[in-house]
């Protein structure tokens, strides 16, 4: 792979000279040379340290998973009942991890709203572009947690495709073995009947009502397997598809529920501004009516000055027609 | 081992983001320094966008990204990966930046190497404003060209053309624009690792690069950690490639007509850039696509004609509906059926299968519907500018089969102004001897329809100075070349001879039967003149043709200083599919320019010699 070229050390040469040419003196130069080999160790807020530890727990998931992997897929190593133990263990360790990002989303939105309490006045540890960097690095936890929960899921569906597989032909199987079962006694049956047949009559009429009530009861138990096999194999289908649908559904909740966040705040909005119109269509016709007083008023009084002047415009000295 | 550039440049850019330190796939220990800063300028934001999109940032555990000039707030406990170019602006804002202590580390890594002095100008700011704790790290990544595609890639130096050819440019000037076009390729050299060799045809622009660029790589491979000892193993020259370097008077003819096959039309009519494309969307907005080799239509059918492609999005739309319609039948989900109950089993799957196959299937009518809206647009823009009969008579005008009324109702007819002087410039080139008055009726036309000749002059002029230096004494070479020396980038001595082989009825461009011949290293007349250098070989040897050099190359890199355009790009990846074996060749240039763009660019240089139309000023721009 092509490299980059480092350049520090043409770096450190340059802050040596230039250091000397300010003429710094020894012990400046040295502490300013060690800077770069020593690096103070970064003050790491709350924030982060938690932020680090979640990353490493989704690590330890990620090695838990993977170590377990051979085991869970493979059909011969592990029981049904260990397997149903990974799971939980999985998914309980998933939900730690995303309670502990939901805990640091709560913070970030903590410390949002008590900055902006305080009358807008920000302080210097909680500005736009620290709040934006810790929502990035909640994004990228959940990212994270979310690839592994998939790859976690792509081994359950593997899982269950099995469990349906090896049910049908289990199915198929004990169709046949049944029918065998249930053609063979009839057989027997026919067999045992001659040679009994110049024994004892009574016996033997007790002997068949009693193969008669074995076998209806064998039919029936077989019957009832059958039926509790079938709705074994479609609860296994159904979980199955259940967990197809919630691994969907869970991946569109958020997005669902923002969507109803932003409908509610829509409809407010609308509702807010069909106040705001009705308002102003009071104030119109308010402002209307108003208009037509103040019209009305003056063409009132117009009409009765000039009404006065025709009254007393021939008693009316002359000067005072000329001022009205 | 075919070379990746796209690849390549994505891979440095990852291990920049991962602080320089080599990618360990399998840690899972948190790193410390796992949350960063990106920090980029304009130039820069130009490399990483076509290669990496913002949601593949945060999987290197980026958190926000932003802008040098923009201002910013401090974001303590966090280190900043800067990836800049080394200009003095750029090392003033790190400078203020570190002062403020925005960040808790700084990592810079400059696109190309930094000067000396500005390296020293960062060390003393950094030592007044008491900072140098804050400085973590500084590389030279040599990663400043945009890849487009595998095999594209372009150093977005504007106007590189005008500059070359400027009547009144001057030696510094000149060299300034040959220094950084060495730098661009040293850059994309230093990616592949790769140290090849170069050849160019005589005289030029295309020398001076080409023996710059080979200075440059000697004194590289003398110093002692130097980018290509990895391949130092490769010594034996089939494995290495061959760079070919032309300038853009090679062949002028490509860069102005009107194509029709898909890439060149969509990057001509509409636009495109950096991969991406603004149309207008049916329901009237603005809607931004992306078009890159990530997209299986664009990269299947970037170099079929228009009408094919038309063909292609319809056999799509029908294979998508009938998959559709099949998911559809077997989940019944259109008609309700009732679930038999034997069939369940069977149903289910169908079911599980089904909602997989969905995103998928939703990607493709994605992609349909893209393109679909891209060529109801150009198809648009067609009928408007009649384009298909352009492209029809300007073949038939490089074949010479073109009727002289045909050519009169082209510029006549419809079409924009721009179409127009691309159509006579092109007659121009192609025309063998230049009949005066057939020149000034299609001038009187231009006028016309009010189109400012200014570039159809410079080319007249072009090819008059070529007409009267090659009738003096065309068979002797020393004379074009000392007059190609005297006309820096005025000799397209090459022009007649590109012509003249484009008329042999065969659609190849010069540029593509020229790189055939030097990769296969048989002796061809065209190219026997061209120049070799080695950068791996002693100093003394240079001179000598060893025919190891020229020996058949498995891989070329071709380089077009002064502007390329997707016709060559496709043009030449047609040519490399052709060979036996099929052999691989990465495609570069200053710019990628559409015919527009490069007749303008003429225009400004017919305007500088004067001759713009004196008339028509207020129909200019």
């Amino acid at each position: 792979m092509a490299r980059a070229r480092d350049r520090t050390e043409d770096f450190k040469d340059a802050v040596r000279h230039s250091a000397r040419s300010l003429g710094y003196d020894e012990a400046k130069l040295a502490s300013v040379m060690a800077s770069f080999i020593i690096h103070k160790p970064p003050q790491r807020s709350p924030f982060s340290k938690a932020a680090l530890k979640t990353l490493e727990s989704i690590g330890e998931l990620e090695e838990f998973l993977s170590k377990h992997r051979k085991d869970y897929m493979d059909l011969h190593r592990t029981t049904e009942k260990e397997r149903d133990s990974i799971e939980h263990e999985v998914s309980v360790f998933v939900k730690t991890c995303q309670e502990q990002i939901d805990v640091l989303k709560n913070s970030i939105n903590q410390e949002e709203e008590t900055s902006k309490g305080w009358l807008g006045i920000t302080t210097s540890k909680a500005n736009a572009d620290t709040i934006a960097h810790k929502h990035g690095v909640v994004l990228i936890l959940s990212e994270k947690l979310h690839s592994v929960s998939a790859q976690f899921d792509k081994l359950r569906a593997v899982r269950f495709q099995e469990a349906i597989n090896r049910a049908m032909p289990r199915r198929k199987l004990n169709r046949l073995t049944k029918k065998d079962s249930i053609e063979t006694p009839k057989s027997d049956d026919v067999e045992l009947g001659e040679p009994s047949e110049l024994h004892n009559e009574p016996l033997r009429v007790q002997q068949q009502l009693l193969d008669d009530e074995t076998r209806a009861l064998q039919v029936e138990l077989s019957n009832l397997l059958d039926t509790v096999q079938e709705t074994e194999t479609k609860m296994v289908e159904m979980s199955a598809l259940n967990h197809l649908v919630s691994t969907h559904v869970l991946q569109q909740a958020q997005q669902i529920e923002h969507l109803y966040e932003q409908a509610v705040e829509a409809t407010k909005n609308v509702e807010l501004g069909n106040k705001e119109l009705s308002q102003a269509i009071q104030r119109n016709s308010s402002s209307r009516t108003f208009l037509i007083l103040f019209l009305f008023l003056n063409v009132h009084r117009e009409t009765r000055t000039r009404n006065l002047f025709i009254e007393y415009g021939e008693t009316m000295p002359f000067e005072l027609l000329l001022i009205g | 081992m075919s070379l990746n550039l796209r690849q390549k440049q994505t891979e440095c850019i990852a291990r920049m983001l991962n602080l320089n330190q080599p990618i360990n796939a399998s840690s899972t220990t948190a790193n410390e320094e796992v949350y960063k800063i990106l920090i980029y300028d304009r130039f820069c934001q130009n490399i990483l966008s076509p290669l990496i999109h913002v949601k593949d940032l945060r999987k290197h555990g980026v958190t926000l990204y932003f802008l040098i000039d923009k201002d910013r707030n401090p974001v303590h406990d966090v280190p900043a990966v800067y990836f800049v170019q080394p200009t003095p602006n750029n090392i003033n804002r790190i400078l203020s930046d570190a002062s403020r202590s925005l960040y808790h580390s700084f990592h810079l890594n400059f696109s190309t190497s930094i000067p000396r002095p500005l390296l020293e100008n960062l060390a003393s700011g950094t030592l007044a404003s008491d900072s140098i704790q804050r400085i973590s790290k500084v590389h030279d990544q040599y990663l400043e060209f945009i890849t487009l595609e595998d095999n594209l890639f372009s150093l977005a130096d504007k106007s590189c053309f005008v500059q070359l050819n400027d009547p009144s440019a001057g030696d510094r000037e000149i060299e300034g624009i040959v220094e950084k076009v060495v730098n661009g390729l040293f850059c994309v050299l230093a990616t592949l690792a790769i140290v090849p060799i170069i050849r160019c045809p005589r005289g030029g622009p295309a020398e001076m690069v080409a023996s710059a660029l080979d200075q440059r790589l000697r004194d590289h491979l003398l110093s002692k950690n130097n980018l290509f000892s990895e391949a130092g193993n490769f010594v034996s020259s089939f494995q290495r490639p061959v760079l070919c370097i032309f300038d853009r008077n090679f062949e002028l003819a490509v860069a102005i007509q009107h194509d029709f096959r898909y890439r060149p039309l969509v990057h001509d009519v509409l636009g495109l850039r950096l991969n991406r494309l603004n149309v207008q969307g049916e329901k009237g907005g603005m809607r931004s696509y992306e078009l890159d080799s990530s997209d299986p239509f664009w990269a299947a059918n970037g170099s079929l004609e228009f009408p094919a492609v038309a063909e292609e999005i319809e056999t799509q739309l029908n294979k998508y509906k009938k998959d559709v319609d099949e998911v559809n039948k077997r989940t019944g989900g259109t008609h309700g059926a009732e679930f038999d109950g034997t069939d369940l089993i069977g149903n289910t799957k169908h079911l599980m299968n089904a909602v997989n196959s969905l995103p998928e299937l939703t990607e493709r009518k994605q992609v349909i519907d893209k393109h679909t809206n891209i060529a109801t647009t150009l198809l648009s823009e067609i009928k408007q500018r009649a384009l298909n009969n352009y492209v029809k008579t300007e073949n038939a005008m490089m074949r010479g089969t073109l009727e002289w009324k045909d050519l009169l109702g082209v510029l006549k007819g419809p079409g924009t102004k721009m179409d127009k002087l691309r159509f006579a410039i092109l007659y121009l080139i192609s025309s063998e001897t230049i009949n005066q008055s057939e020149v000034d009726t299609v001038e009187a036309a231009l006028r016309e329809s009010e189109v400012d000749t200014a570039a159809f002059q410079y080319v007249k002029k072009i090819k008059a100075l070529n007409a009267s230096f090659a009738s003096a004494n065309s068979a002797s070479r020393s004379n074009i070349v000392d007059w190609a020396e005297k006309l820096y980038g005025q000799s397209i001595s090459a022009v007649t001879a590109g012509v003249k082989n484009l008329l042999s009825g065969d659609k190849q461009l010069a540029l593509a039967r020229a790189v055939e011949a030097l990769i296969e290293g048989r002796p061809n007349p065209e190219i026997d003149s061209y120049l070799i250098f080695d950068p791996r070989a002693p100093k003394s040897g240079s001179g000598t043709s060893s025919s190891h050099l020229k020996g058949p190359f498995k891989e070329a890199i071709v380089f077009m200083i002064g502007g390329g355009n997707y016709v060559e790009y496709c043009s030449l990846q047609e040519l490399s599919q052709q060979q036996q074996p099929p052999k691989h060749i990465i495609y570069g240039a200053t710019e990628l320019l559409t015919g527009v763009d490069f007749v303008e660019q003429l225009t400004v240089l017919g305007q500088k010699m004067g001759l713009g139309n004196v008339a028509s000023t207020s129909s200019a721009q």
